[in-house]
């Protein structure tokens, strides 16, 4: 009962030094706002580029060659022509204009006379940012010239599809849905990171930082077993953790539901429920991460020395997270009870819209914990050590 | 009362205390004097339970401190040799931490916290955070933190190290206050006028090794020196020869 009291107090006195910490807070604030806003921004712009596909504004250079043509595209859905600058292909160089059609002079000619007619699409294939358009423009280049054919097939007796051997039938699996899932991957990703960084200020500073003060052996002396010390540090760790989490998660969510993903065809839809599933799912590993880096930190003499150790460590729960970008972790709930993974596996599935048991979650819950409290038996040992205790 | 019997120390190949046996009563004040790297603060570290000694027992008030540190932490009051605070705390909030750690709550604590405030004269620095301080004012600090269970046995290491003139002073009061109270005060220290003038009794250790153990006067009498430094140097073995 007095251990649990002790506890307490051990809890108390780290949460409050830790809030005092400016500097760290607002470092911690930084990250967690600057992720969620990179994405949101990145979607945004994803979304803007889909959208500037499908309503396009096509300069058009001698347009009145061809006024059958120019009616024709005028009539196409989200497309507007205005007219060309007066040097085209320096335009498209000096990246005013993604890309312009010049109408060649003798275009009417050349169809009455059914010779090509030459149309000249100037872009610049180094530009990603122009080539949605581009592809739309010379699919709609294409789709006129397939019509015209077509016309003087039939005018001539002949059937089309003569002139057709072979017919593509494009079939996209992919829902819309399944494409938002892995744009979501980078939910998880976000929120792991958030787990991470939250409570890493105060385990460092409540190891490697006492160490470091001098502070550690003056606390060692009081009679309060080991394990209660390290479990009260831990603990305020993972408070920090977890509301770095919930603020993550939170502050994520909303930017992500002011993307335009309507421009991208997609419907966003991330409910309540899922947010609670990810939540169930992350918060034990915030348990696990706090312990992960107050081990590594306790073998540090110093605050810096420590961030040395973090750096590398901090690409441990990034690693899953990148391979799932790569190979997709869902459909894959026997991974579990493997910590990290097991929760970036379990959280596709959330955004997958294919919820996994409750028995999963307890699963990588528990053995999640379990690794954290061997974690926090070791750190207990290494609070014996004199090489510990003493070594500054 | 703190009975230290056969106390050894390796570290690596190096022997940092050989044998080192000696009491300390309650009521009294008995300095820990000798060169530095003598093996004062390893004794120390010891006696406060944070050290494995290799052979000997240390008896603080009959707890023995090798077998059960814990039970043995809470008879002693240590000033270690790391003194290190938590910058963002106050002094009163580092009294209550460690006073909670100790078990004590409540109107005990609050009345507790007080009387050290005032005792150290840290009543002004009170609620101010601990980063700006001087080194005599944190010395006060980590020793208001180390006397909050009202220890029987207080145990200082170095206590005036990088002190000045006037707080020397304070912690020196502050000492025989301790021995008025009844409690068993042993302080190590490298400096002889703050020996001479606080001990009821001088452990002298010298190479890991207790050289002399008696009063300031006896001492005196054993080397045939009538000043207490000369004593000191003979009986550290530090004696070379007279500049001539």
């Amino acid at each position: 009962m007095s251990s649990l009291r002790t506890l307490w107090v051990v809890w108390t006195k780290e949460l409050r030094d830790g809030k005092r910490d400016r500097r760290a807070i607002f470092s911690l604030l930084i990250g967690v706002v600057l992720t969620p806003a990179i994405f949101g921004g990145m979607f945004t712009v994803m979304a803007g580029r889909e959208k500037n596909a499908q309503e396009i504004k096509l300069p058009v250079a001698g347009a009145q060659n061809a006024p059958a043509f120019v009616d024709w595209l005028k009539q196409q859905s989200g497309v507007e022509i205005v007219p060309a600058p007066a040097d085209p292909e320096q335009a498209v160089r000096d990246r005013i204009e993604d890309v312009v059609l010049v109408i060649d002079k003798d275009f009417s000619k050349d169809i009455a006379r059914a010779i090509p007619a030459p149309v000249k699409l100037i872009s610049d294939s180094t530009r990603d940012t122009a080539r949605p358009k581009v592809a739309r423009v010379r699919s709609l280049v294409t789709l006129y010239s397939s019509q015209m054919a077509a016309l003087r097939l039939i005018a001539r007796g002949v059937a089309p599809s003569i002139a057709l051997p072979i017919r593509v039938e494009e079939l996209e699996v992919s829902s819309a849905q399944q494409r938002l899932a892995t744009l979501l991957g980078i939910l998880p990703l976000t929120l792991v990171l958030a787990a991470l960084t939250g409570g890493m200020q105060i385990a460092i500073d409540t190891t490697a930082g006492e160490r470091e003060r001098g502070s550690l052996e003056p606390l060692l002396l009081s009679p309060v077993p080991r394990v209660v010390l390290a479990a009260g540090k831990w603990l305020a760790a993972a408070t920090f953790g977890c509301g770095s989490v919930l603020f993550s998660m939170l502050l994520t969510v909303n930017v992500l539901r002011r993307v335009p993903w309507q421009d991208m065809g997609i419907r966003f839809r991330v409910t309540d429920g899922e947010l609670m599933s990810l939540l169930a799912l992350l918060l034990p590993l915030v348990f696990l991460l706090s312990a992960v880096v107050m081990f590594a930190s306790t073998f540090a003499r110093s605050f810096k020395e420590a961030q040395g150790y973090i750096g590398v460590l901090i690409l441990l729960p990034m690693v899953p997270g990148l391979i799932s970008t790569l190979y997709p972790l869902s459909n894959r709930p026997w991974l579990a009870p493997i910590p990290i993974l097991g929760q970036y596996a379990l959280a596709a599935d959330v955004l997958g819209g294919k919820p996994p048991a409750a028995s999963f979650y307890v699963l990588a819950g528990v053995t999640t914990l379990a690794c954290a409290l061997a974690l926090l038996a070791l750190i207990s040992q290494l609070l014996k050590r004199e090489a510990i205790i003493f070594g500054r | 009362m703190i009975e230290i019997q056969g106390l050894r120390k390796k570290f690596g190949e190096v022997e940092a205390v050989r044998d080192v046996s000696f009491s300390a009563f309650d009521g009294t004040v008995v300095g820990l004097l000798g060169p530095n790297g003598a093996g004062k603060t390893t004794t120390l570290r010891m006696l406060s339970g944070l050290m494995r000694p290799d052979a000997g027992t240390i008896r603080v008030d009959n707890a023995d401190v090798v077998a059960d540190p814990i039970g043995a932490q809470t008879h002693m009051g240590l000033l270690p040799d790391s003194r290190g605070l938590y910058p963002r705390l106050t002094p009163v909030e580092h009294i209550e931490y460690f006073g909670r750690l100790h078990g004590i709550d409540g109107d005990a604590l609050t009345t507790q916290v007080k009387a050290l405030m005032e005792r150290l004269g840290l009543n002004e620095l009170a609620n101010r955070r601990v980063s700006g301080f001087s080194q005599g004012e944190r010395t006060k600090v980590a020793l208001a933190r180390a006397l909050v269970h009202r220890p029987r046995n207080v145990i200082l290491d170095e206590p005036t190290n990088g002190l000045d003139v006037m707080s020397t002073r304070a912690m020196r009061d502050l000492i025989r206050g301790l021995r008025r109270d009844g409690c068993c005060v042993l302080f190590s220290s490298h400096i002889m006028q703050e020996v001479s003038a606080l001990c009821d009794r001088i452990v002298v250790i010298a190479q890991g090794k207790v050289v002399a153990d008696g009063t300031p006067d006896e001492l005196r009498s054993l080397t045939g020196r009538d000043n207490l430094e000369d004593a000191f140097v003979a009986l550290s073995g530090l004696e070379v020869e007279e500049i001539s």
